[in-house]
């Protein structure tokens, strides 16, 4: 058992002016290159670490948690304002956040993602600090085999973002399986469909994809609809109520329920490695839908779809750091990073971490508490900012976005080939959105293909190829069980419902 | 006022001494491009030395990240860069050997499009197990494997699924081996119980400190400094080894003067006190730098080990 005086002591280093002044420099920056399309807190991240090798640990952790933090909010920013993600884990926030904004309400959204991002993040945070050596145990039993299934019941649940054509629904999700498997196949190594380029070994680099999806396809509809005139990017009301502009504690508290569940999902799926924020955002999002009185409202501007997502794929992040800081184990591509620091400071996450570094781990704990707070407060006093900038033309707008997920897309993949890969999807996203194929469908299919593909064949190798072994696997086994009765119930109980309510209504 | 002459006179000999040996001086920044995405380990030592070299020598030297195919992306554009030395790569040798020797036909470049500057280190290969496992060395292990249908063994790279399956072709131990996308997930397999042995390098270490974890085999073709009573495959009766390296070359056709002043400021960089100390914490090996001609030869040796790997 730790020493109280060492948890007091650990926190009385984080509590000193100089972590503070790295917390906020961390969340300031995050803030900041999570709302630029293309760059996000991956990237920041990788690019600091090498600089705070001259910095004190505690200094240098506490710094690069600010920047994911502020990474997670700021990627809301511009999916809300302008409908392209700075991050692809800020997707579902654009489904309702901008239509919000559309109304005349982007402060309102903007103030729902930041508390519901906090809120969720502290959630995690909370549940790391408490109870992340028995959940870290918790997690160690999801092998291979309960992986596989946990995928298949993320996909059903997704089902329910399918939306009015199952057809073009699964075409979607075929799509992004099929571009998931190019690269080197997770079996064998041999490469696949990869035309002489050895850029696409370790398949289509991610951001590209979700970049020139996500944001460069909505820049060119909306450069490709601007007729002439000049108006601003999203018009605020010069007199608006205050109602429009503020979250209040009742609207808060409504969305209790949704930012708790969202909480918990994104803190489940972050303590088991591999799956990701995106996902978690997606799952919280069609969740919330469904258990919603009114799921004909989400994707019009409904205030709980954003604090479902935001809730959900913030509390990854804390999460992310049980398997981390208990087993050493990186549950995302953040928390890798994070280890990377931890080394080359000289410290070895593991087993004997808390009995090793005990003070630096309470340190640590009191940067996330000091990083979350900060985030309330950069991320309130910076919305007015955000809120300036789309006042502004919104050919200047979209043109200068552009720029920026050119420059950030080359940076992040390291050269011209993922700025053209981008391009490619951008166009295919264009074409996928003028045609009705849902984008969100193939981005999830996309980022969990490789997963998903990777733990198959995992399961086959230990089930000895022998699909009903897995009656051996009960945990495998009720995820599968849940995943048929989700896929009924969301791809064809609900869809059947809301016909029947179209045609009632057109009887009328 | 004599003190002051003096170290006047030692500054300037010094000096001299210095421009004597480093005659030859890029004529702009220098590009170290790593094969791989920033944040990983061949990133954040490329940085180190980098960060080392340009202080100790006053020149510029940019890092850039080329990650793609382990390395052969950013190769294939360092093989036609211009040899002026003032273009560089760094990357691990093992994906590049598999490569050629599984499709070099295909592939832009050959072992001698470059020229060989430095290796910066060798990581530390382990076969693992948990400690309450019924078995301590691959002997048992491959027993174990024989006894219950075949063991489930975790990897994260090629080389070690192909030692794992010479081992197998030589005793029959029918293993059936997991791919995972790194070794911490290997590991973290290995904790959970979903495999009875493991590849690792290096994360194991705390766990073998807090007794979960034990030691099978050095994987490597020597034994480890922490392990030292562990065995290598190679002493336990598989003529098999994986040696990955981390190195640095520029394209070929390097001026001998060049050549010799990058070699000898790499040198210095790799085994200065700062690169050392982050190569010891994020592979928890000493630096080893096995100069141009031993980092040729090691290549050119690890083309005959890998081939051996294949089975060609």
């Amino acid at each position: 058992m730790i020493d109280v005086s060492i948890i007091l002591a650990g926190l009385g280093d984080a509590f000193s002016l100089t972590n503070l002044l790295f917390v906020v420099a961390g969340v300031a920056m995050g803030q900041f290159v999570g709302a630029l399309p293309g760059t996000g807190p991956v990237m920041a991240m990788a690019v600091a670490i090498p600089f705070t090798f001259v910095l004190d640990p505690l200094a240098a952790i506490a710094f690069l948690v600010g920047v994911n933090k502020g990474g997670l909010f700021g990627g809301a920013i511009p999916a809300i304002l302008i409908n392209t993600p700075g991050t692809p884990d800020a997707a579902a926030t654009a489904l309702d956040g901008h239509p919000l904004a559309r109304k005349g309400k982007p402060v309102k959204a903007m103030k729902m993602a930041l508390f519901s991002s906090v809120t969720g993040d502290t959630f995690s945070d909370i549940v790391l600090i408490t109870i992340s050596a028995p959940l870290a145990v918790v997690a160690l039993k999801m092998g291979p085999v309960e992986t596989c299934a946990l995928m298949i019941f993320a996909f059903s649940i997704i089902a329910g973002l399918i939306g009015d054509s199952l057809i073009k629904g699964l075409i979607a999700a075929v799509l992004g399986l099929f571009f998931a498997m190019v690269g080197l196949d997770p079996e064998h190594g041999t490469p696949r469909l990869y035309f002489g380029y050895f850029e696409l070994f370790d398949g289509l680099p991610l951001t590209a994809v979700a970049i020139g999806m996500l944001a460069v396809a909505e820049i060119f509809r909306r450069l490709a609809n601007i007729a002439g005139r000049i108006k601003p990017t999203i018009s605020i009301p010069e007199k608006q109520e205050k109602k429009d502009k503020n979250v209040s504690w009742a609207e808060y508290w409504s969305c209790r329920y949704t930012m708790l569940r969202g909480a918990v999902i994104g803190t489940l799926l972050g303590a088991i490695p591999g799956i990701g924020s995106t996902a978690a955002a997606f799952m919280s999002y069609a969740s919330t839908k469904q258990a919603s009185k009114e799921p004909e409202t989400f994707g019009k501007g409904n205030i709980q779809g954003v604090a479902a997502t935001e809730s959900a794929n913030s509390a990854v992040m804390g999460a992310n750091l049980i398997p981390l800081l208990a087993l050493g184990i990186p549950g995302s591509i953040g928390a890798a990073l994070l280890i990377s620091a931890f080394k080359i400071h000289g410290i070895q996450p593991g087993p004997l971490l808390f009995e090793q570094q005990g003070r630096l781990i309470y340190g640590l704990f009191g940067a996330m508490m000091m990083a979350n707070l900060m985030n309330l407060l950069i991320g309130q006093a910076s919305l007015r900012l955000w809120t300036k900038i789309i006042s502004a033309p919104e050919s200047l707008v979209f043109s200068s976005a552009l720029i920026l997920c050119i420059t950030g897309v080359y940076v992040s993949t390291g050269g011209i080939f993922g700025v053209a890969v981008m391009l490619v999807f951008a166009v295919m996203g264009y074409l996928m959105n003028l045609f009705g194929y849902s984008v969100v469908i193939f981005i999830i299919a996309f980022f969990l293909g490789d997963k998903f593909e990777l733990s198959l064949s995992q399961t086959l190798v230990i089930l000895d190829g022998d699909l009903l072994a897995v009656i051996h696997y009960p945990v495998a086994l009720a995820l599968l069980m849940l995943a048929l009765v989700s896929t009924w119930w969301l791809g064809i109980h609900a869809p059947r419902k809301s016909r029947r309510q179209t045609r009632d209504s057109s009887l009328d | 006022m004599k003190l002051k002459t003096l170290f006047a006179g030692v500054t300037a000999s010094l000096l001299m001494i210095f421009t004597a040996q480093a005659d030859w001086a890029p004529s702009g920044p220098i590009t170290l491009q790593i094969g791989f995405d920033a944040g990983g380990e061949t990133d954040t030592l490329g940085r180190v030395i980098a960060g080392e070299m340009e202080k100790q020598t006053g020149w510029d030297i940019v890092v850039e990240n080329k990650p793609g195919g382990g390395g052969i992306a950013m190769f294939t554009g360092l093989a036609v860069a211009k040899p002026d030395g003032q273009t560089l790569g760094m990357g691990v040798n093992m994906p590049i050997l598999v490569n050629l020797v599984l499709r070099g036909d295909k592939l832009p470049f050959k072992l001698d499009s470059f020229d060989y500057l430095a290796t910066v280190a060798r990581a530390q290969v382990a076969i693992v197990a948990k400690s309450d496992a019924p078995f301590d060395d691959l002997a048992g292990l491959v027993e174990y494997s024989k006894a219950n249908g075949g063991a489930l063994v975790a990897f994260d790279a090629k080389p070690q699924e192909l030692l794992m399956k010479y081992v197998d072709a030589e005793a029959g131990a029918g293993f059936k081996l997991i791919s995972t996308k790194s070794s911490a997930e290997a590991l973290q397999n290995l904790l959970g119980g979903h495999v009875v042995a493991s590849f690792a390098a290096g994360a194991h270490i705390p766990y073998i400190e807090s007794g979960d974890v034990k030691m099978i085999a050095s994987a490597n073709a020597t034994r480890h400094g922490y392990a030292a009573e562990t065995p290598t495959v190679v002493e336990q009766g598989y003529e098999i080894y994986v040696d990955p390296y981390f190195f640095i070359a520029a394209p070929a056709g390097l001026p001998s003067d060049a050549k010799a002043a990058l070699a000898a400021a790499l040198h210095k960089a790799i085994t200065s006190n700062v690169a050392k100390k982050a190569i010891v914490n994020s592979l928890k090996t000493d630096p080893s730098d096995l100069g141009p001609d031993g980092t040729q030869k090691m290549l050119v040796d690890g083309v005959g080990n890998v081939k051996k790997l294949f089975g060609k």
